[in-house]
């Protein structure tokens, strides 16, 4: 009642009620250029899911799967294989075994004990947007399924409908899918997975933030760390202790506005082609139809690198308890947007920016705070 | 859709946009006191009984006379950033005065009135020399004088006050002064009207009264601006130390006598009354209304609660709570007023477009391509936004830049340029009359005509105001685009009266008929606008008949024509509509068609929001500004239309890499020139097959700049 009663004073005053205010960048996400002076090693429309496997990279593209081959500064892509349904999470054990989540259609694996087994459902419950997957040893696969209702490429549409239907599962694969445990619901759009000392780390795109899970049963879960400034996306271990996480899209004030804009909301998802919604996005400025907001107006035919945008590609270097020490940005006005997915790899990290259809190299040392 | 239909008369006829414009005014600081004080007149009007009879009013009337000519002087002081607390202490030694003149001394009622104002100007001057030529502070020094004034009148009345009650004077001059009537008007309030009119008048339509504001609100920036601080604050004492002798005397004329009392707290009485009327007591900010509400409010008051018994003591402890809750409610009201105008001064109205023609359909007239990604460059990194471009005969280009220049590239490289003319607003649309005058359209200044010799003449900066509006839409805010009938009057765009230049995008956000079309005539020199209330009134462009002109509606994506002659005068019909992005500036083409740049695309998410007023306004209070959705203004293209509204060509640099935005474009010798408002350059596009040698003065006015037949 006080709530309803605050909330309704807020609206009448305009404040800002909990929550829709935007993070600054600033501290160790203060914003820099390095993620646009990392040198490229790779362009390949749509390439997500970079994954390091103990034979080399893997990396997708739509449904094809890629082996990626250093070839002298740069990356080779080779198409390996294609599957059924957009490739939409990979996950590698230390014995070769590799989990590939198709979209709409659960987990297949690949390779190891249980080659060719298929899960499409756990427990009753369709994996239909399995965003992120994880081997715990070569029998268990922890597998967040980021929606209960739309696809991983319908991602928009979950958060703009403001869902948090997401899931997370520990699943024991010898007995073919059917013994899982749940170890939490009602996430919003789980989106990466890892293991750290609190447990399991899970970022939680649609709340801003990574929350640690107990590994083996369903018990709250606790936010390690919060109010990020973007959307997180994968989180991948760090070899130096820690972790790299990859945020996909940046938050924005008109973006929040919106998402308290009942009627609005609705008629945009309605009628609205989802690539022209005010809504985060992978990339942008690539159509007249995207909407734009009144900083992103170019000046002397320049776009302010300060200027709100749809789009933003940012790396966060997190310490072993999931703080944030260092960042990577490639800013408005930069060229590597959306970046899904981090692998770390001959003691460098690829960065696998799926808006921009990029794999750039990244070296420790560019680590800036 | 029936909600929509009740957005859409909801938004019609409820103005709301009104709200910020009458916040917007100065006048609206007087409305908390004007309504104080109509509260306090029916309060009592109900429990005072005879509080509303022509006695009691006159009464009073003799009172605001002598009050309000105190609480006058003090609020000049108070406007010009000081304070005198030696009101009082004048009155009443002026009281003493006028009683020592005209009944001891047996002076004539002319001279003692004299001598008891002079008595006050030197007052008057003994502070203001000390406060505003020796710097000294002001409460302090008025406070010394206070006690110095009643000091004087002390040691005078004890000498005097037997010889002033042993005599009287027996003028009926004297008595019309203090009882007398003009038309059922006491003549007292008469002085006080006649000098209250005429300091209203100074305060708010004269120099001294600007300066005297200007000092007071900003004293080291008035003296930047050569204003003589120091006189303008001598002289504000000296008129409150005048008007307070002239309070005293008509106060003598009226009772006759004096005591021990006369005049004790009256400058309490007086400041309070000057700042609950809402004369800042930090300065700058008052006027003649203010103080009369103000003085008004306690006299009433003053005078109903001893009716009603209440004791001196209390009395002015009510007065004492009046003054402190009057200075916080004008802290709170300075404070807050700026930011309540800013959340509500954007006031969107419905707006309900079609759905736009798709330009990504390949065999739409407005399909893509990459046109214009191949312009020459002119002037890279000169110019600061040429909103608008044209060529004179000789090949010369001339583009107006924020800065407040109209730059002029020499033919026919465009490789040199100069300053033509600096005028010191930003330079719109243009074009040149049949004499070779180039005639602009100044951003927040008007229409203003550059001869070939370089000199700037302004030829109109105001229209007539029209009836019903708040703001004062006399002044042209936003002159765009102007195009010259044959016969030399001058139609030109005025596109919002809202916004200033550099807040033109904004002007979007509200989509209602916030602009207008206006006709400058240089026969009479008159201006009058012509149409009234359209959405963003842009490009001007005369017709080929002679009689009509085009002209752009950009929010509204629609181009009109315009009978200002002929048989279907005053009509206007759509010539195109449902664009899909924003027209501005409208040309002649070589062919007899007609250019139009599109200075931006309309987005879905926006044209949705356009028919949801309540959602753009929200967003106007709550986002910030920066972070508003806005038209997509990053990418323009130029389309090719002709009278029936058919579209023959679309030029587009997509991703808007040579231009990022179109606002105008100028065919000159088979060549296309374009102009963008926030654009660092000006590009030059070939034009495949246009006439190589087709200017548009020679087309417009002939060859020889004869007469168009």
């Amino acid at each position: 009642m006080m709530e309803a009663l605050k909330c309704l004073y807020a609206g009448f005053r305009g404040f800002d009620e909990a929550g829709s205010a935007v993070p600054m960048m600033d501290g160790p996400l203060k914003p820099n250029t390095a993620l646009d002076e990392a040198p490229v090693v790779l362009r390949l429309p749509e390439i997500d899911n970079l994954t390091a496997t103990p034979a080399g990279l893997v990396a997708s593209q739509g449904a094809g799967l890629l082996r990626l081959r250093s070839a002298g500064g740069a990356l080779d892509a080779a198409e390996q294989q294609v599957f059924s349904s957009e490739i939409s999470c990979l996950a590698a054990d230390a014995s070769g075994a590799l989990a590939v989540g198709l979209d709409g259609q659960g987990i297949a694996i690949q390779g190891g004990r249980h080659d060719g087994l298929q899960i499409k459902e756990v427990n009753g419950t369709v994996l239909r947007a399995p965003t992120a997957a994880l081997f715990l040893d070569p029998d268990t696969l922890i597998v967040a399924n980021g929606s209960a209702e739309y696809m991983t490429t319908d991602w928009k549409r979950d958060l703009m409908n403001r869902r948090s239907s997401g899931s997370v599962w520990r699943i024991a694969l010898g007995g073919k899918g059917r013994e899982a445990t749940q170890l939490a619901r009602n996430l919003a759009f789980p989106y990466g997975v890892a293991v750290g000392a609190g447990g399991l780390l899970v970022a939680e795109a649609w709340r801003h933030r990574v929350v640690a899970l107990d590994l083996a049963a369903a018990k709250p879960p606790r936010a390690v760390l919060s109010d990020l400034p973007a959307y997180p996306a994968r989180i991948a271990p760090a070899s130096g202790g820690g972790f790299w996480l990859a945020l996909f899209a940046p938050r924005n004030q008109l973006v929040e506005f919106v998402l308290r804009e009942e009627d609005y909301r609705r008629r945009m998802v309605a009628t609205i082609d989802p690539a022209y919604w005010i809504a985060p996005s992978l990339s942008s400025g690539a159509s007249f139809l995207e909407p734009i907001q009144g900083g992103a107006r170019k000046k002397l035919n320049m776009l302010k690198p300060w200027s709100p945008s749809w789009s933003y590609g940012l790396v966060v270097r997190c310490d072993a308890n999931m703080r944030a020490v260092a960042s990577f940005h490639s800013r408005a006005d930069g060229s590597l947007h959306g970046v899904t997915s981090l692998a770390e790899s001959a003691g460098a990290l690829f960065v696998g920016a799926k808006g921009s259809g990029a794999i750039a190299r990244l070296q420790e040392q560019d680590a800036r705070s | 859709m029936s909600s929509d239909t009740l957005t859409r008369i909801r938004y019609r006829y409820l103005p709301d946009h009104l709200i910020g414009e009458i916040l917007s005014k100065r006048w609206i600081d007087n409305a908390v006191p004007f309504l104080a004080l109509v509260v306090l007149v029916a309060v009592f009007g109900i429990i005072a009984p005879g509080f509303l009879s022509v006695s009691s009013i006159t009464d009073l009337g003799r009172q605001v006379a002598e009050f309000g000519l105190i609480v006058l002087g003090l609020s000049i002081v108070l406007m010009s950033g000081g304070i005198d607390l030696s009101v009082a202490s004048v009155f009443t030694l002026a009281v003493l005065a006028s009683l020592i003149g005209t009944n001891v001394e047996g002076f004539s009622v002319g001279l003692t009135a004299i001598g008891v104002v002079f008595l006050g100007v030197v007052c008057g001057s003994i502070n203001g020399y000390l406060i505003g030529y020796m710097r000294l502070r002001a409460f302090l020094t008025t406070l010394v004088t206070l006690i110095i004034f009643r000091s004087i009148y002390d040691i005078l009345f004890l000498r005097m006050s037997t010889a002033i009650v042993a005599s009287f004077s027996d003028s009926d001059f004297l008595f019309f002064i203090g009882s007398g009537t003009i038309l059922g008007i006491p003549f007292s309030l008469w002085v006080t009207l006649i000098i209250a009119v005429g300091w209203h008048i100074v305060l708010s339509r004269m120099r001294p009264g600007w300066r005297l504001t200007a000092v007071g609100g900003a004293r080291r920036s008035a003296y930047n601006a050569g204003i003589s601080v120091r006189r303008t604050v001598f002289f504000a004492y000296v008129w409150s130390g005048a008007l307070s002798a002239l309070a005293g005397f008509l106060f003598a004329a009226r009772i006759g006598s004096t005591g021990a009392d006369t005049g004790v707290g009256l400058e309490v009485s007086a400041l309070t009354a000057a700042v609950l009327g809402g004369n800042s007591l930090g300065g700058g900010r008052g006027s003649v209304a203010k103080a009369a509400m103000g003085a008004l409010f306690v006299l009433i008051l003053s005078n109903n609660l001893t009716n009603f018994g209440v004791s001196g003591p209390v009395n002015s402890t009510i007065l004492g709570c009046v003054l402190i809750s009057s200075v916080f409610i004008d802290m709170r009201w300075l404070r807050n007023r700026h930011k309540w105008l800013s959340k509500i001064y954007v006031s969107p109205a419905y707006l309900q477009l079609p759905p736009p023609p798709s330009a990504t359909d390949a065999n739409s007239p407005y399909a893509l391509n990459d046109k214009l990604r191949s312009v020459e460059i002119i002037g890279l990194g000169q110019i600061d936004g040429p909103e608008d471009v044209i060529l004179d005969r000789d090949d010369n280009l001339y583009c107006g830049t924020r800065h407040g220049d109209i730059v002029r590239f020499f033919g026919p490289d465009h490789k040199r340029h100069e300053v033509f003319a600096h005028i010191g607003g930003h330079p719109l649309g243009m074009q040149f009359d049949r004499d070779g005058n180039l005639l602009v359209c100044i951003g927040g200044m008007g229409l203003y005509k550059v001869t070939p010799q370089k000199e700037v003449i302004k030829l109109t900066d105001e229209t007539n105001r029209s009836f019903l509006s708040v703001v004062d839409d006399s002044r042209l805010r936003l002159a765009d685009d102007l195009d010259i009938a044959p016969d030399g009057r001058v139609y030109f765009s005025e596109a919002t009266i809202r916004y200033e230049q550099e807040e033109w995008a904004t002007d979007a956000l509200e989509s209602r008929g916030n602009g207008r079309m206006i006709c400058y005539d240089p026969r009479t020199g008159t201006t009058k606008t012509e149409i009234h209330r359209r959405v963003f009134p842009n490009g001007v462009c005369m017709a080929n008949d002679g009689v009509s002109f085009l002209f752009a509606e950009s929010w509204i994506a629609t181009i009109n024509r315009y009978y200002f002659d002929g048989p279907k005068k005053g009509t206007i019909e759509t010539v195109i509509s449902n664009l899909p992005g924003y027209p501005d500036n409208i040309n002649r083409a070589s062919d007899g068609n007609y250019w139009a740049a599109l200075l931006g695309m309309r987005t879905p998410a926006l044209d949705l929001a356009l028919s949801m007023p309540g959602f753009r306004r929200r967003m106007a209070r709550r986002v910030a500004p920066d972070l508003w959705l806005y038209p997509n203004i990053n990418t323009g293209c130029v389309v090719k239309f002709d009278e029936q509204g058919n579209i023959l060509d679309a030029l587009w640099d997509l991703g808007g890499q040579n231009h990022p935005m179109i606002t105008s474009m100028r065919e000159h010798k088979g060549y296309l020139y374009l102009g963008g408002v926030s654009n660092n350059r000006i590009g030059r596009y070939k034009l495949p097959d246009a006439d190589p040698n087709w200017t548009a003065q020679d087309f417009y006015w002939g060859r020889e700049g004869s007469s168009r037949t």
